[in-house]
């Protein structure tokens, strides 16, 4: 498939007022990744853009020198999407940040219409926590953050240097759920690998802090980074088995990729798509090779291989 | 009121109609022994009035309906089973059990995958379907599944879709959006005794507030039997003329059509008629859904939506006007109503000159239109009664500043000659329409809320006094037989406790209280119970009468 025609990945990041959010998505607009990347948000006020980036700017978008756009969602989603896909230069990627009052699993929905099906494709449901604010939530705002969490494929709880461990351990308990995707943070610094996952997979790019490439000279730790791991076997899997697995994954694993050859569907090669809880496995072409299974994992700081290799051969059918 | 005659000090009615209207004196002449004189005491008394657009059963039927209400904030799956078991204990039978709500957190927390594998677990033999707290998925069974028709073949509607398993396509049984309506489409119509009940009390309340006609704009044969049996019982007392529905919702494209083509007539009485019906044209303000004549704000090209094409309104404009149907088209954009007058006056030019029709909610209209009312034969309604600053009437107001200043243009479709009328469109602004008719002569938030007035121009207490009587029966067709207390006329007028041209309007005007109502001459509503016992007794007694809102009452 040419690349003109495939589908956007879009990320959604929800989160309340001041969990970080605005931080966030001021470095990814700010910041020099050589992506395309379109934000969109509620609000410019909120959004402190450099002024020299800026080479162009109407109403309702703000086209950037290093390739970005912001745009505002203004009161219709489903417009101001098909305006960013209807670009002469589409965006590579598409962010959207929920406010504080609206409803993330609504955002999710609409790009899951038919109409956007060819054209967009959800990559990852980022909710971003404020530990410290969120026991105290009551009313619509608990509603609210219920559902943000319940339909967040990473839960990132940042600014822990401001919360106990006491204030993050009752969030965790309080209201995180089996087998969440968890990466906990200060000052919103979230790699955008973890965000926009693509990065990662492709084979020249060693996987890193930021897009940062590490070398001998690095003064930080060299613990705070992906890791990777690799999985191939010939042996067919059960899809209920699988599925089962790779929802227990360790919380620190927040991406998977590959294909997988199926019991259920012998002949045709299926694909793995795993962000955070959220896995996606889905029937592709007739195999044209021998069938294997072939996945790749991406983790924060260290991943169990053995263990990971256990829990995958568990799943021979 | 007779434009001769603006003012009288008594009338005289006789089976049902008037048959004087002017001094006591002259009233004296006519008095025989079976004669029963009612002494107003200097109170102000005018026609009935008219809300041509509303709707009580959408706004109270499904709470009627006995649906399962799982009744807590937050409900884990194991709350949800408890809630459904016990429902279908005390709802015998294989009917459907349709209710709310789940959470999806709470099934998260539980690491159960909401859907029907979950839910035939619970309940395998009765379709199940279940809405999500924030209204935005609906959880089903395999049987509802199965009932609704819906399988791995099934395409998805272009506003939702139906999840599926990534492998065999097969449903789970949540489905999203646009895809809830062909599960309502499988399910059993609202309840008869739900639709009735709605209406009795939609139908009381308006009494109680003096309207003596109304449209109930939104129906389906379920509807007109609930409608009709509230007529058989004597309990019928407005005019009602019902709008058959084009939404989908209801009911199915065959149903309209045959009910159209005549059964309609079967639910005609003095009361009640189907004469009508009532199209979706464009969307809402609030969602920039509404097709004006120019892009929205800050759009290259999006004018808003329009749910059928120019040409199909046209085809059904003209093919319904012959049949004698009168097309009420909910036109919020000035672009909107502007192709609806273009129907109309195809319409014209076919078949001559035909029913009234009427563009419902009016909300923007050009200035170029509003001349076309008049020349057209076409009632500009007004609906919902939010033209004065409120937190909601702002919510649609971002069309743009030169386009607000003309929002609910009653005066200017008045200066042009043309009818206006109103409606209160009842869930979305709320069933007494005295707050509409205080605020269409002030343009100013009744309770003081906000200090400055409301965009657009307020129209005389003389000219709001015709939209809310005589204009209503013009745009019913029936402004030579009601509407005005003339000879000959049916006699239905309300007495007030207090004179409307004695008042500052605002503040004062919208809590006014209808001390009687009177219907065909029958006294149906009688606030201050002075004719309990008597012959003359009321239909409805003061302590019969529902509250919906109680700030519209202060």
């Amino acid at each position: 498939m040419s690349k003109k025609f495939s589908p956007i990945p879009v990320t959604v990041i929800s989160g309340f007022l001041g969990a970080g959010k605005t931080t966030l998505l001021n470095r990814i607009l700010n910041g020099d990744h050589g992506r395309k990347i379109a934000v969109m948000v509620n609000d410019f006020g909120e959004i402190n853009i450099d002024s020299q980036l800026i080479v162009s700017a109407e109403q309702s978008m703000v086209n950037l020198s290093n390739g970005c756009i912001c745009c505002t969602v203004e009161s219709d989603l489903i417009e101001q999407l098909h305006k960013l896909i209807n670009l002469r230069e589409r965006p590579e990627y598409i962010l959207i940040e929920t406010s504080g009052v609206s409803d993330p699993s609504k955002v999710v929905n609409t790009l899951c219409y038919p109409q956007f099906r060819q054209q967009l494709t959800v990559d990852a449901v980022v909710a971003i926590i404020d530990a410290d604010n969120f026991s105290s939530l009551d009313g619509d705002r608990r509603k609210l953050a219920m559902d943000q969490l319940s339909v967040a494929d990473i839960v990132v709880i940042n600014k822990t240097d401001l919360a106990t461990t006491r204030q993050v351990e009752s969030f965790r308990q309080q209201w995180l759920y089996p087998y969440a995707r968890v990466f906990e943070t200060q000052f919103a610094d979230i790699p955008v690998e973890l965000l926009l996952g693509t990065e990662l997979f492709e084979t020249n790019h060693s996987p890193s802090k930021s897009g940062h490439q590490c070398n001998a000279n690095c003064d930080h730790n060299h613990n705070q980074q992906f890791a990777t791991y690799s999985w191939e076997s010939d042996q067919p899997l059960s899809l209920s088995k699988l599925r089962h697995a790779l929802k227990q994954l360790p919380e620190n694993l927040y991406r998977a990729k590959g294909f997988v050859y199926l019991a259920e569907s012998p002949k045709h090669r299926c694909k793995v798509h795993l962000v955070g809880s959220r896995v996606e496995i889905e029937k592709e072409e007739r195999w044209q090779q021998m069938p294997k299974n072939q996945l790749v994992m991406i983790g924060w700081n260290n991943l169990d291989a053995a263990h990971l290799n256990q829990a995958l051969e568990n799943c021979y059918s | 009121m007779d434009p001769g005659r603006p003012w009288a000090e008594a009338v005289a009615i006789k089976d049902g109609r008037f048959i004087a209207v002017g001094g006591r004196a002259e009233m004296d002449a006519l008095r025989d022994e079976h004669t029963r004189e009612v002494d107003l005491q200097g109170r102000f008394a005018m026609p009935g009035l008219y809300d041509m657009h509303t709707h009580p059963d959408l706004s109270l039927a499904p709470g009627y309906a006995d649906y399962l209400d799982v009744g807590l904030e937050s409900p884990t799956p194991d709350d949800i089973a408890k809630a459904i078991l016990d429902y279908a204990e005390s709802h015998p039978g294989d009917g459907w059990i349709y209710g709310s709500y789940f959470v999806h957190f709470t099934f998260r927390q539980a690491e159960i995958e909401p859907g029907c594998e979950w839910l035939d677990t619970v309940m395998p033999d009765r379709p199940v379907a279940i809405l999500d707290r924030s209204w935005g998925s609906m959880m089903v069974n395999s049987k509802a599944l199965a009932l609704a028709n819906i399988t791995a073949d099934t395409p998805d509607p272009g506003n939702g879709f139906i999840q599926r398993d990534s492998i065999t396509g097969e449903a789970t049984g949540i489905l999203i959006d646009g895809a809830y309506a062909m599960i309502h489409a499988a399910m059993p119509p609202t309840p008869q005794h739900a639709l009735k009940r709605a209406y009795r009390e939609g139908v009381q309340y308006q009494s109680s507030r003096g309207v003596v006609a109304t449209k109930y704009v939104h129906v389906c044969e379920h509807r007109l039997e609930a409608l009709k049996s509230i007529d058989d019982a004597g309990e019928m007392t407005l005019r009602v003329e019902a709008a058959i529905s084009w939404q989908d919702d209801i009911f199915p494209v065959k149903r309209r059509w045959e009910l159209l083509s005549g059964e309609r007539h079967y639910y005609r009485s003095a009361r009640l008629n189907a004469n009508a019906v009532k199209f979706h044209f464009d969307g809402v303000h609030e969602t920039r859904s509404s097709y004006l004549s120019s892009p929205w704000p800050g759009e290259e090209k999006w004018r808003g939506g329009l749910n059928l094409t120019p040409e199909h309104i046209t085809d059904m404009v003209v093919d319904l006007d012959r049949r004698g149907i009168r097309v009420i088209s909910h036109c919020t954009g000035d672009g909107a109503s502007d192709l609806f007058l273009d129907a109309v006056a195809e319409a014209r030019r076919v078949n001559g000159g035909g029913v009234r029709h009427q563009c419902a909610h009016s909300t923007l209209l050009l200035e170029e239109n509003l001349a076309r009312f008049k020349e057209l034969n076409v009632t500009a309604e007004f609906s919902p009664a939010v033209w004065y600053p409120s937190d909601f009437a702002y919510a649609r107001t971002q069309a743009g500043e030169e386009k607000m200043k003309t929002l609910y243009n009653f005066k200017g479709v008045l200066d042009a000659g043309g009818v206006a009328v109103m409606g209160t469109d009842w869930p979305v602004s709320n069933i007494n329409p005295w707050i509409g008719f205080e605020t269409m002569v002030t343009r100013k938030n009744p309770w003081g809320d906000y200090s400055e007035p409301f965009y657009g121009e307020p129209i005389s207490l003389e000219q709001a006094i015709k939209v809310m009587t005589i204009n209503g029966a013009w745009s019913m067709g029936i402004e030579h037989k009601a509407g005005s207390i003339e000879v000959g006329k049916s006699a239905d007028l309300i007495v007030l406790d207090r004179n409307l041209f004695e008042l500052e309007p605002q503040g004062n005007l919208h809590n006014t209280r209808v001390d009687i109502t009177v219907m065909e001459g029958e006294i149906v509503w009688d606030r201050l119970d002075q004719f309990e016992q008597a012959e003359l007794e009321a239909v409805w007694k003061s302590d019969q009468v529902p509250t919906f809102y109680e700030r519209m009452e202060d």
